[in-house]
Order: structure tokens, then C-alpha cells, then sequence
């Protein structure tokens, strides 16, 4: 008689919600910023595209390792909904908005939308926050 | 002697040594002192700043707390510190050193992020990355 399995810590389907905002993030993101890695002005300065396209490389990780790579979806959340609350917003209140907003808003606000449905709180709550943290001595 | 005692310097049974939680911690530590200048700006900015690269500034804040507390979780953190960093200097960085012709913030750049790549690859565990993120068996499909 084997011992009865430990209880898993995320169901499957919450495995395969990661999963898939892994793959959209990875490939999806991935498709839209990468190429300009290689194609840009001679000046560029590329903070932005080589932040990106660096979530998007290690996201492919994500796809093997859900719950190891889970604080880069809290990255993912994190900037995004810090964007919204300190730029978006206000300056989709104020009409007042820069020439990006338009494309930055709708792609960035999908993010702050889905990321907390998507990310499994309980074991976050269990594993970041409750957790003691790693040894002193 | 065993070899599984642990030290300050060896690892021992544990993942890492105390040594390498210490300076993983620094770094955490190196981050949220260095990037709070970037916290600020999130609420005293240019009305018709655009704001992407301020955000995802904050989000590593953020994140280094994280690690300040769990820096062996938050690895991952790291390894996108390293990568995004290395694909900044490989992409942007050295070729506009070599052609001479960059951006006007280059020197600056090439000090605060194009150094960085150097740093992490010294303080990421890699024996721990290659146990947990390379040989462990990928979550369940089914």
C-alpha cells in the first residue's frame, strides 16, 4: 500500500490558467516586442523593449515551472497596475494624454484586469507573505 | 567532517550558503535603496509622461522587498534582472558604444544597467537555479 499522495497546492485548471498567461506573455507579448531588438532608431535608448522582450524570454520558464515562476507574473501584475493608478487613470480622467496612450492604455489595463484572477492568492498569501522568511544564521 | 555540515561559506544540506542569502539579500537591499529615487517620480511626474518604463521600474521595487525576505523564491526576479540587462547591452548598449553614435543617455546606461548582468551572474545561485529551474521535473500536466 503506498502512503496517499500529499495534497496538491494549486488545482489543474489553476496550473493551466498560469500556463496559458505564461504562453501569451512569452509568445504572444513576445511577437510584438522582440523584433524591435533588431529593428530601431540607431539612437534608440531600449529601456522598455529589453524589459519586456526579457519577461517574455523568461516566461518560457513559466510554462514548465508555474508556481517557481510565479513572482514574475507578480512583476507583470505589479507594473501594470502600478501604470494604471499613477499614469493611465489619471490621465484618461484629465483627457489629457500622451501620443503612446491610446495603444498602452488598452494593452496594459487587459493586464490589470486579468493578472489578479489569474494569480492563486492563497498560495501567495501562504508562501510570500505567511512564509517565514529565508535563515539569518 | 561531514559534508553535509553547513558553514557561513558551504551549503552543506541546505540550498545555499549562508554567504550567498547574505549577498542575494544586498542586492535586494542595493535594489529598493537604488530604485526609490524611480518610486518618487510615480507620483510627481510630467503630466504627458508616458510612464511604461517608470512602472516597471516600480514593479522591481517592489519585487526586491519581496526578496529582501525570500530571496531564494524570488530568484526568478533575478534571472530576469540578468537577462533583461544582457539584452539591453546586446541589442542597444555595445553596439551603440562601438558605432559611436548612441543615445544621449548612453554613458549614463551603460553604467546602471549594462554593468548589471556582471553583478547578477556573480550573486544568482546557479547550482540552485540548475537543481530548480533546469533538472526539476516540471509541474504536473494532468
Amino acid at each position: 500500500m503506498t502512503a496517499p499522495a500529499a495534497p496538491e497546492e494549486l488545482s489543474l485548471l489553476r496550473l493551466y490558467v498560469m500556463r496559458a498567461v505564461y504562453f501569451l506573455i512569452a509568445f504572444g507579448e513576445g511577437s510584438q516586442v522582440v523584433p524591435a531588438l533588431f529593428v530601431h532608431e540607431p539612437t534608440a535608448r531600449g529601456v522598455i523593449p529589453a524589459l519586456l522582450s526579457g519577461l517574455c524570454l523568461l516566461c518560457v520558464l513559466g510554462l514548465r515551472y508555474p508556481k517557481a515562476m510565479l513572482p514574475l507574473l507578480l512583476f507583470e501584475m505589479a507594473w501594470k497596475t502600478i501604470w494604471f493608478f499613477a499614469f493611465g487613470l489619471p490621465q484618461y480622467l484629465s483627457g489629457e494624454v500622451p501620443p503612446t496612450f491610446a495603444e498602452d492604455f488598452k494593452a496594459i489595463t487587459v493586464g490589470v484586469v486579468i493578472m489578479p484572477l489569474v494569480v492563486p492568492w492563497g498560495y501567495v498569501w501562504r508562501h510570500y507573505v505567511k512564509a517565514a522568511g529565508d535563515r539569518w544564521r | 567532517m561531514s559534508a553535509a555540515a553547513p558553514s557561513f561559506w558551504r551549503r552543506g544540506s541546505e540550498e545555499v550558503s549562508l554567504a550567498r542569502l547574505h549577498l542575494m539579500r544586498a542586492t535586494a537591499l542595493l535594489g529598493v535603496w537604488g530604485l526609490f529615487a524611480t518610486m518618487q517620480a510615480l507620483f510627481v511626474h510630467d503630466p504627458l509622461d508616458r510612464g511604461v518604463h517608470k512602472a516597471l521600474i516600480g514593479g522591481l521595487w517592489l519585487m526586491a522587498v519581496l526578496a529582501f525576505r525570500y530571496p531564494l523564491k524570488m530568484v526568478p526576479i533575478l534571472l530576469f534582472e540578468m537577462t533583461w540587462k544582457l539584452v539591453w547591452l546586446l541589442a542597444f548598449g555595445l553596439p551603440q558604444y562601438w558605432s559611436g553614435a548612441g543615445s544621449p543617455r548612453l554613458g549614463e546606461d551603460l553604467w546602471s544597467i549594462g554593468v548589471f548582468p556582471f553583478v547578477c551572474a556573480i550573486v544568482i545561485p546557479w547550482g540552485y537555479v540548475w537543481r530548480h529551474y533546469l533538472r526539476a521535473p516540471g509541474e504536473r500536466w494532468r
